[in-house]
């Protein structure tokens, strides 16, 4: 009897001994430029993988998280990634900027490494690719989205884009103006407009001649917001609705317009730090447990990471559950076996009226399709619209 | 009878012996046992280490133009990762028709072409201005490559890399194999600017540096000198920005900003202006600063002191890179060839101490 | 014609930001024949440091205003007597790399505060609205603009037409020997230059800070639009560096306002500047104003 008190004893000792280590790799801007969206990113990995430990979401497994800094610059992403394929043996990288993303997309396919990068560059996923994955939908599908919901409320309108002068800027242009044809929505104007635009007097004037109704930015928060400001002040705010994809709203954009913010249309794929979402109560406790100030953890950036983190997270657990081992073709396996019944619903992205809210497939790199139109009222956003998934987009998209 | 191992002193007596490149047997072997441990080195490094070395090496071609137009001709060039820009970009575009041993020469020799034009007013002007015009061109190459739509307006311009005579070069081996393509195109052109002051051109760029009007006087052309070191500095990056976009996999505007020009100027600056080894040791150095400052960064992060938004790992970087050059250009100016040079003489008569 | 003088008026707004923050440039380099490099940093400091005091012990926004001026004047003598002075006499090209270190350094401590890597705004200290002239609106944050810019533009030149040590720095800058030879400390002149120039700076760091918020990257790259600016001008003239600013500025919007729509993609504004900054090179090296360098042997 005793011996097999011992034999148990040895055997939860060898399961102890066999908590093995497995990684994942993020490199991003946590200082440097972008480090407004790198900073809370960065932070929400780190956070969510000590939870992750904590809890044991990886049943037999420790997570061990390689989160550096990049500064935004390519050759550090590049290098942090070999050092760590060298050394962490990472099944799993997250990574950062759009340009680094791109540089890496190659590399990434060739050692077949699933990739979730913080960037939602529609030539990230475009083929040839297999292992890049976007964990929510990219700029181009939502501005095709946000071209949509224009069309709906005004068909045949006049619509400008106004795109930061950078490779994340201007990917959406082209599918906006394939999809602006199909709508029937007139594009009069592209217009790129970065940082440090002090007064944009020229171009609202401009486009209020042109009998210009929506902008659509493509952009940071700053020059979003000393658009809105000016508009206001020329009292086009009435006349000129704004709207913008991800990078462009949140409460930077709030903090930076101010009043002029009033009225703004963000399209989000992801819970406001106010609803009532399993994913944001997550983020409330995670960020109070590790000491978060409020500037990272109520941003919408945070909550991306959170996401990222967690589709990651998600695809090591079903790959143990599944195969009994983590590497690099399980953990792809699990992710583009994330759907139907198996799609994964961490309540940080809203869900598309299917219930879906994050799934991937082989042929199918984006994860939550679904977003929502949110539109800043009293000084925060709140939606105005239902999930809804763009028609268009795949229609338009590289034909 | 002059000693060919050890030298005490400079016995050239004639015209003959002072146009000899080597002063003694010792100098030709430490080359070779150079070029056979760089040869050898990347069998001791990782794969990611060989990717730093690689860097070095890239950075310090890109140096060593620098190191003509402002070391040689005292010309400040805040413009050299667009020249660099130039070239990789050109590289990428010949890759699907040529073999990169041309399309990488070729990538030089259109930045020289864009180097001579942007070169121009130091036909009239000189010093701060031409560090001004340099700074201008920067600024608009980013602006026009966003505005290209052949160059994916910034986004990513793929190279492939593909094979050599039959050989595959995939994940494993690409930067080992690019590290000895590097190292070809970095003998060539190191002897190239060693050579470059044995003639009557590279006297000529010192000259003008040093008093541009007395090198007028003795039929030299300031203009078409400084032109001519702008075209060969702007080759240099050239090369060195067709070799990158090959390292790199795909060309991408971020690479070729602002910011990489004056980490140009920084390398140059520590290494020491005007020196071949400095080239080097300024990118090995700063370099080696970079990885260790993220390696400390990370170590203060994982402490846990940015709780209260203050993040000291995240000043780290820009604070040393920024204080390197400080301290370097008050306390020894001459860079790091300095103290290289320093040890050299010490080793030049040993063991004897004369 | 509204639209164009619409797009003077911005320019007019934006220029005096740039002709601030020329002023200043301008001072050092007349001075000491030193390019500047690190001036959008205090650029920055100013801006952020004003934001500081209002925030944080919650002082008036006017005091806030004016203690940042001081501090990054301060801050401007200090750079001056740690790390310009031990270079006098060296190559331009230190003392230029040295500029930029610094500006490497200030970025780095800037990091240490919450400042490094987010969005900030003024508390609100200006009335909303603002002025109807000829039609076109003009809000107060762009008229305190443009009154800043006169104001230092009037105390500058009270400053060097009247005061004996305004006097003393134009002889610095006209001829060191001799200014030293009659008794004029020319480090001290230097060290003043310096402090000068970080007071412009803060200024056009609280104007920018004004009208479009905080953000590190935004304010800092305002330093590089200062050559174009000087250059036009001519890099040793006051008077050349506030022309220059407003006509950079001008440019710009009439490049955004003219050119945007005929380049697919527009952004024409970033670039204009930087090819004005060539074209003067090309064609009149030193600028409307500047002195033109007689070399002979």
């Amino acid at each position: 009897m005793k011996r097999i008190w011992l034999l148990a004893l040895i055997a939860v000792l060898g399961m102890a001994q066999a908590q093995k280590t497995v990684s994942l790799v993020w490199s991003g801007a946590i200082t440097g430029p972008t480090s407004d969206v790198g900073a809370p990113y960065g932070a929400a990995l780190e956070d969510y993988c000590k939870y992750a430990n904590e809890q044991k979401l990886v049943p037999g497994y420790t997570l061990n998280c390689v989160i550096r800094d990049d500064q935004y610059q390519n050759p550090n992403a590049q290098r942090i990634l070999e050092e760590a394929l060298d050394k962490s043996k990472p099944v799993i990288y997250l990574g950062y900027s759009t340009g680094a993303m791109l540089q890496l997309k190659q590399l990434v396919n060739e050692i077949k490494l699933v990739t979730l990068p913080a960037s939602a560059h529609i030539g990230l996923i475009d083929p040839p690719n297999t292992y890049m994955f976007l964990p929510t939908s990219s700029y181009s599908e939502q501005i095709v989205a946000l071209l949509e919901y224009i069309s709906k409320q005004n068909k045949g309108a006049k619509v400008a884009l106004v795109v930061n002068p950078s490779p994340f800027g201007r990917a959406p242009v082209e599918d906006a103006r394939k999809a602006a044809a199909q709508l029937g929505l007139n594009i009069v104007d592209v217009q790129e407009v970065g940082g440090n635009n002090l007064d944009n007097t020229a171009l609202l004037k401009r486009l209020e001649g042109a009998g210009v109704e929506y902008i659509v930015h493509q952009n940071v928060a700053g020059p979003v917001a000393n658009i809105l400001k000016d508009a206001k002040k020329l009292g086009l705010d009435k006349k000129i609705q704004q709207l913008g994809a991800v990078y462009t709203g949140g409460n930077d954009l709030i903090r930076l317009a101010g009043e002029a913010a009033e009225g703004f249309l963000w399209a989000s794929s992801y819970y406001l730090y106010d609803e009532d979402a399993p994913g944001i109560k997550l983020q409330k406790e995670i960020s109070k447990k590790y000491g978060r100030p409020d500037a990272i953890a109520q941003s919408h950036n945070y909550t991306a990471g959170m996401l990222a983190a967690s589709i990651a997270v998600e695809a090591m657990k079903r790959s143990v559950q599944r195969y009994g081992r983590i590497d690099k073709e399980t953990v792809y396996n699990a992710i583009v076996s994330m759907n139907g019944p198996n799609a994964f619903k961490p309540g940080f992205a809203v869900s598309t009226k299917a219930g879906i809210e994050i799934d991937f497939t082989k042929s199918e790199q984006t994860g939550g399709e679904g977003l929502r139109v949110l539109q800043v009222k009293s000084g925060r956003f709140v939606s105005v619209t239902e999930p809804f998934i763009s028609n268009l987009f795949r229609k338009v998209h590289g034909k | 009878m002059r000693n060919l191992w050890a030298q005490t002193g400079n016995y050239r007596t004639n015209y003959q012996q002072d146009t000899t490149i080597f002063a003694s047997y010792r100098e030709v072997v430490s080359l070779a046992v150079l070029l056979l441990g760089l040869l050898a080195l990347p069998q001791f490094l990782s794969r990611s280490n060989v990717y730093v070395l690689d860097l070095i090496l890239v950075y310090g071609i890109a140096v060593l133009g620098l190191n003509i137009t402002t070391g040689y001709a005292g010309l400040i060039n805040i413009g050299q990762a667009a020249f660099m820009g130039v070239g990789a970009y050109t590289a990428a575009l010949l890759a699907p028709n040529l073999p990169f041993l041309l399309a990488i020469p070729l990538g030089g020799l259109v930045a020289a072409g864009v180097g001579a034009v942007v070169g121009i007013p130091s036909l009239r002007v000189k010093h701060l201005y031409l560090a001004l015009a340099t700074l201008a061109f920067q600024e608009i190459f980013v602006w026009t490559v966003g505005h290209a739509p052949l160059l994916k307006q910034g986004g990513a311009v793929e190279v492939p890399t593909g094979s050599f005579l039959g050989y595959a070069v995939g994940f494993r081996n690409h930067y080992h194999f690019w590290y000895y393509v590097i190292l070809v195109f970095l003998v060539i052109l190191a002897v190239a600017w060693r050579n470059l002051l044995r003639t009557r051109y590279g006297r000529a760029l010192i000259a003008v540096r040093d008093n541009d009007r007395a090198a007028d006087a003795m039929g030299m052309d300031p203009g078409r000198t400084k032109l001519m070191a702008f075209a060969l500095g702007a080759f240099y990056a050239g090369i060195a920005g067709g070799i990158y976009a090959y390292l790199a996999r795909a060309v991408v505007i971020e690479d070729f900003m602002l910011a990489s020009s004056v980490k140009f100027l920084a390398m140059a600056i520590v290494g020491g202006l005007g020196t071949l080894v400095g080239s080097f040791l300024g990118p090995a150095f700063m370099q080696l600063l970079d990885l260790n400052m993220e390696t400390l960064s990370n170590f203060i992060r994982s402490l846990g002191f940015n709780t209260s938004g203050v993040d000291i790992a995240s000043a780290l970087k820009p604070l040393t890179f920024g204080l390197v050059i400080v301290l370097f250009l008050m306390f020894e100016p001459r860079g790091l060839y300095n103290w290289w040079r320093l040890i050299r003489s010490y080793f030049r008569t040993w063991p004897f101490k004369y | 014609m509204q639209y164009f003088l619409q797009l003077v008026i911005s320019g007019i707004v934006v220029g005096s930001i740039y002709a601030l923050a020329a002023l200043g440039f301008v001072l050092i380099y007349k001075a000491s024949r030193v390019i500047n490099f690190a001036h959008g940093q205090y650029i920055a400091i100013g801006a952020f440091s004003a934001y500081f005091f209002a925030t944080g012990p919650k002082l008036p926004f006017v005091v806030s205003a004016f203690l940042a001026l001081v501090l990054t004047a301060f801050l401007g003598f200090l750079t001056e007597r740690i790390f310009l002075k031990k270079l006098v006499g060296q190559p331009i090209i230190s003392v230029i790399m040295v500029t930029i270190g610094l500006a490497s350094v200030l970025d780095g401590l800037m990091h240490l505060t919450p400042f490094g890597a987010s969005n900030y705004t003024f508390p609100k200290f200006l009335p909303q609205g603002g002025v109807n002239l000829l039609g076109l609106q003009l809000d107060y944050a762009q008229l305190l603009a443009v009154a800043f810019t006169v104001l230092f533009l009037v105390l500058f030149s009270l400053f060097f037409q009247r005061s004996t040590l305004g006097i003393a720095m134009r002889a610095v800058a006209d001829d060191q020997m001799a200014s030293l030879s009659l008794g004029v400390s020319v480090e001290k002149m230097f060290a003043l230059a310096w402090a000068a120039a970080g007071l412009t700076a803060a200024a056009s760091g609280l104007v920018v800070g004004t009208i479009a918020g905080l953000n590190l990257g935004a304010l800092t790259s305002i330093g590089l639009k200062v050559f174009p600016a000087v250059i036009l001008g001519g890099l040793d003239s006051i008077s050349g560096a506030v022309v220059g600013g407003l006509l950079i500025g001008v440019l710009e919007k009439l490049a955004e306002g003219y050119l945007d729509a005929l380049v697919p993609g527009g952004g024409t504004s970033y670039v204009f500047p930087f090819v004005i900054l060539l074209v003067v090179l090309w064609f009149k090296p030193h600028g409307l104003f500047g002195t033109e360098e007689i070399e002979r042997v």
